[in-house]
């Protein structure tokens, strides 16, 4: 009986590691392309967004799904969390082999996920790509192969609130009479953020999220004031997000934060319920301020006084086949058809980002980037857009980066100052968590 | 030489019986205690990028050298020992003292049962993103620093200033966690004979007299358990700094697992993350060997 229970057990035992350890056998719940009988079933990740772009997944879904039958694509949305949350998700994803066919990832990290071979090169399926904005192609490319497309492009400005404003006695057309070539300066904003600071507002807002919204938002800053996060073959961040110029560009930031010109712990929506005077976001909260109770403007990404250099961000979500997917080929074809015209303009006008292929903008879906407000980022999109490093380590960086800003703003907020000298600490630990990594994992 | 105890076929009946109600329960524990300590040990000794689970190479102990060089393992290590030193005696405290109210007998008891429970029942998540609003360190979107205000005092950046980040943590995470050891401490009062308490009257104690010679030592048991449990849980510390701090202000309330979790998946050293892993986990088991032994020796 004793024998017979301990060969029960053992049986037992093998059976569930088994099954635990199948990541690519079906019983994970299809998250790799499977193919049964002559359908393919593909699946998407991307990070969740606003209801009009879940809206148009189910739509366009429906619509492929309909017209082919032989391929059948499912889409799982996750959450940011404002931070890390989907990146980390991934990453869980690649230890267990559960990653799914498609993945959406971020611009700059597709330098990352390629270097690492989680994802495989597209160039066949999108062999001319004259169409689509030179930044993205760049942001998509690593090592001479596409590896990724995006829809969509994505740019920053300063958004501000026209009746609180002339409230505080601020002559709002000064802001109206800046052009993409002559932007608003830093010290101008600091004396807009300081004129308009009071017991109910905040002058302004720098503070994206807690995650890659930081390096991302604040990215022009540095630029425009010298010197990049890293240098533009992406093996060093030595001399670069530690040099004089980005401890100068990070004390302007963590200046605003210490006098109370921004919060260091912004509530959600900060802007749109009338708690900051203008705010650093994105050409997404055109759609989130139509229920605005204000009236509301937006004008350049601020300049830096030193250079006079105007630059903004770019860079966004592309779509990427990952070494999970056994049929590629199928993947391909979906590509294909996600990133046509049509789909690029209406996607891009539910998800409120300009469109990263030019035809799209012909499209009467796209009509409103013509005029202002929305102009203003597509302006800055075609003269001074300025893509985000592109490293195998930027994952690193991002984390890096994020932690010291989080670090410096916090001691600006509780001691009302910062001093040069812990800025210069905290961006020399960045440096050091990205040379290691990079040292370790990619340097030849 | 042993002698083989025959055993008469009820009793194998009822020993086979056992094995197999005791085999659910043995199965999960190997397959997501026994199985993953083993691997984390196992990873533990190599460079691993979470990227490249295919692309790993044997380091020996570097990674564990690497770790007690690490000034963030240590300070981590320290946030998590200050957390579980201040949490337990005060939501244990804070606990005795509900489950005191609570255990008289008057009008509406049970409402007050309820919502001293009530937080128990929401998840930590939630409960963080309401704190994070109510600490918030503008008076005009922050409860707290409204009311502060509202008393003519200075607002306070509970989470961005690393001295009061873990507090506030701290206080937020005992008036999460009370409710749970409150029903428990409460059953354990509910067991105390009531004859104990008449004959503690017949010798004219008072209030604090019964509750030192009476209730106390009854409820010792009860006790050891509160503590055991809370200890182990602060020791886990997660959500909260994840939700509200993400381990800052300069890693204020970065605790050991926020920091594996970092490592690991933020960073991507997996093998270094399981170093830190497998040093917690023994740190973990060593303290609940002594909370053993003292409970062994009551």
């Amino acid at each position: 009986m004793k024998k017979l229970l301990c060969a029960g057990l053992a049986m037992t035992m093998a059976l569930s590691l088994t099954a635990c350890g199948g990541g690519n056998g079906g019983s994970n719940g299809g998250d790799s392309a499977s193919a049964e009988g002559d359908v393919t079933n593909l699946t998407i990740w991307q990070p969740s967004d606003k209801e009009s772009i879940e809206n148009w997944w189910v739509e366009k879904l429906d619509e492929w799904n309909a017209e082919h039958p032989e391929i059948q694509v499912t889409r799982t949305a996750i959450d940011r969390s404002d931070s890390y949350a989907y990146d980390n998700k991934v990453a869980t994803a690649v230890t267990s082999n559960d990653l799914p066919d498609i993945l959406f990832v971020d611009g700059p990290q597709v330098s990352y996920y390629a270097a690492n071979g989680i994802t495989v090169p597209i160039t066949k399926y999108f062999e001319d790509t004259s169409d689509f904005v030179d930044s993205t192609i760049a942001e998509c490319t690593y090592d001479g192969e596409l590896y990724a497309i995006s829809a969509t492009e994505s740019s920053v400005a300063l958004y501000y609130n026209k009746d609180y404003l002339t409230e505080c006695g601020y002559d709002v057309s000064k802001l109206e009479s800046y052009t993409v070539d002559n932007p608003i300066t830093w010290s101008e904003l600091a004396e807009l953020a300081e004129q308009c600071t009071t017991d109910s507002y905040v002058g302004t807002h720098i503070i994206m999220d807690h995650g890659e919204g930081l390096p991302y938002a604040l990215e022009p800053m540095y630029v425009s004031n010298g010197k990049d996060y890293i240098s533009e073959d992406g093996a060093t961040a030595d001399g670069y997000v530690n040099s004089a110029e980005a401890v100068e560009t990070t004390a302007y930031l963590a200046d605003l934060i210490a006098k109370g010109y921004a919060n260091v712990d912004p509530i959600t929506d900060e802007f749109l319920n009338g708690a900051c005077a203008t705010e650093i976001q994105g050409s997404w909260d055109v759609t989130v301020l139509e229920d605005a109770t204000f009236d509301w403007g937006v004008t350049y990404y601020p300049v830096s006084d030193n250079t006079g250099t105007p630059v903004s961000p770019c860079g966004d979500w592309a779509a990427a086949v990952t070494n999970n997917c056994s049929n590629v080929d199928a993947a391909g074809e979906f590509m294909q058809w996600l990133m046509s015209t049509e789909n690029v303009a209406s996607y891009s006008a539910a998800i409120s980002k300009p469109a990263a292929r030019s035809s799209a903008y012909e499209d009467e879906a796209m009509a409103a980037y013509q005029e202002y407000p929305l102009s203003v980022f597509k302006e800055q999109l075609e003269n001074n857009a300025a893509p985000r490093p592109r490293t195998p380590s930027y994952a690193t960086f991002s984390t890096a980066y994020a932690e010291a800003m989080t670090n410096i703003f916090s001691q600006a907020a509780s001691n009302g100052a910062v001093e040069d000298s812990y800025i210069q600490e905290q961006l020399d630990g960045v440096v050091e968590s990205f040379e290691e990594d990079y040292n370790t994992y990619y340097a030849e | 030489m042993s002698k083989r105890v025959q055993l008469s076929p009820r009793k194998k009946g009822e020993r086979a019986a056992a094995y197999v109600f005791s085999l659910p329960a043995a199965l999960l524990l190997v397959a997501f205690m026994v199985v993953p300590v083993i691997y984390t040990v196992y990873y533990s000794v190599f460079q691993y990028q979470v990227m490249r689970p295919n692309d790993i190479s044997f380091v020996g102990l570097a990674n564990y050298v690497k770790l007690l060089a690490d000034s963030d393992f240590w300070l981590a290590l320290k946030n998590t020992v200050y957390f579980t030193i201040i949490v337990v005696p005060t939501q244990c405290v804070l606990a005795l003292a509900l489950a005191m109210l609570v255990a008289k007998k008057f009008r509406g008891v049970s409402v007050f049962r309820t919502m001293y429970f009530s937080p128990q029942l929401t998840s930590m998540v939630v409960i963080s993103v309401l704190w994070t609003v109510l600490y918030n360190s503008n008076p005009n979107t922050g409860l707290i620093n409204s009311l502060l205000v509202g008393l003519g005092m200075d607002p306070i950046n509970f989470l961005s200033n690393p001295k009061t980040a873990m507090n506030a943590i701290i206080f937020m995470s005992a008036w999460q966690g009370a409710g749970y050891q409150m029903m428990i401490f409460l059953a354990g009062l509910q067991g105390i004979p009531g004859e104990q308490y008449e004959a503690a009257d017949v010798d004219g104690a008072s209030p604090w007299q019964r509750f030192l010679y009476v209730t106390l030592p009854n409820l010792k048991g009860t006790i050891i358990y509160v503590i055991t449990i809370t200890m182990i849980q602060a020791m886990k510390l997660f959500t909260q700094p994840y939700v509200m701090t993400q381990g800052g202000p300069e890693n204020a309330t970065k605790t050991m697992v926020y920091y594996i979790y970092t490592e690991g998946f933020q960073k991507g050293n997996f093998g270094y993350a399981c170093s830190a892993a497998a040093v917690f986990f023994v740190i973990v088991v060593a303290m609940s060997l002594i909370m053993q032994k003292i409970t062994a020796d009551k």
